[in-house]
């Protein structure tokens, strides 16, 4: 996965995104036991949207240039399917703000923060994110205050 | 059967911790073993190919 953070972060360098940060399982795995996903989840804040429709026309054609292809929802770089999730309301575009630096083998990478990726799936509330929920609340060290103030702020309850 | 449960606890807050890349790997696993069922039952998924280091 080392190599798929390389390109994220070259991505990154040279503008095609303005920030990334992985989410999903993959970022619940960072915190509690390893987690089945086949995908990897990026959330990205794209440049010059605000207010603005998005598109992933120039993020693809940038990962195309590269040969990396689409697979559905996902482009695969290096061998991980990679999808990409333009924030997409207040929660989340202050979770990839607040996303941690973390180290992967050699490689800085962000993911976002344990209490973000609660109150994600608080939010979302598929049968999955409530287990997600479950297992945050019972394996990540979550700052309790962090996660109520956070709650509150984004109209949210556990 | 509670210190076997409390085994099983143990053993998964023992998973948590382990450092980021060994998780990443464990999930690969993962994806290995329950590819072929998934598949059986129709769904289509990608065993990550990626970099195996020790």
């Amino acid at each position: 996965m080392e190599r798929t953070l390389r390109v994220l972060n070259d991505l990154e360098r040279a503008g095609v995104v303005s920030r990334y940060a992985i989410g999903g399982a993959m970022a619940a795995t960072f915190y509690v036991e390893p987690v089945l996903t086949f995908d990897l989840d990026v959330f990205i804040v794209l440049p010059g949207t605000s207010g603005a429709l998005l598109t992933l026309s120039p993020l693809y054609e940038a990962l195309r240039a590269q040969g990396y292809r689409e697979e559905k929802e996902c482009v695969n770089i290096e061998g991980v399917p990679v999808q990409f999730l333009p924030a997409y309301n207040a929660l989340v575009e202050e979770a990839l703000a607040e996303a941690r630096e973390v180290i992967y083998e050699a490689t800085p990478t962000r993911v976002l923060r344990a209490e973000h990726l609660l109150a994600i799936a608080l939010q979302t509330d598929r049968a999955k994110d409530r287990e997600r929920v479950r297992l945050l609340r019972e394996q990540a060290s979550l700052d309790s205050d962090y996660l109520a103030t956070l709650l509150v702020r984004h109209g949210l309850a556990l | 059967m509670a210190r076997l449960l409390t085994a099983k606890e143990d053993r998964r807050r023992m998973l948590a911790g382990l450092p980021f890349p060994d998780k990443v790997r464990a999930v690969v696993r993962l994806q290995r073993m329950v590819a072929p069922v998934l598949r059986a039952r129709g769904r289509e998924v990608r065993v990550w190919n990626i970099e195996e280091s020790a």
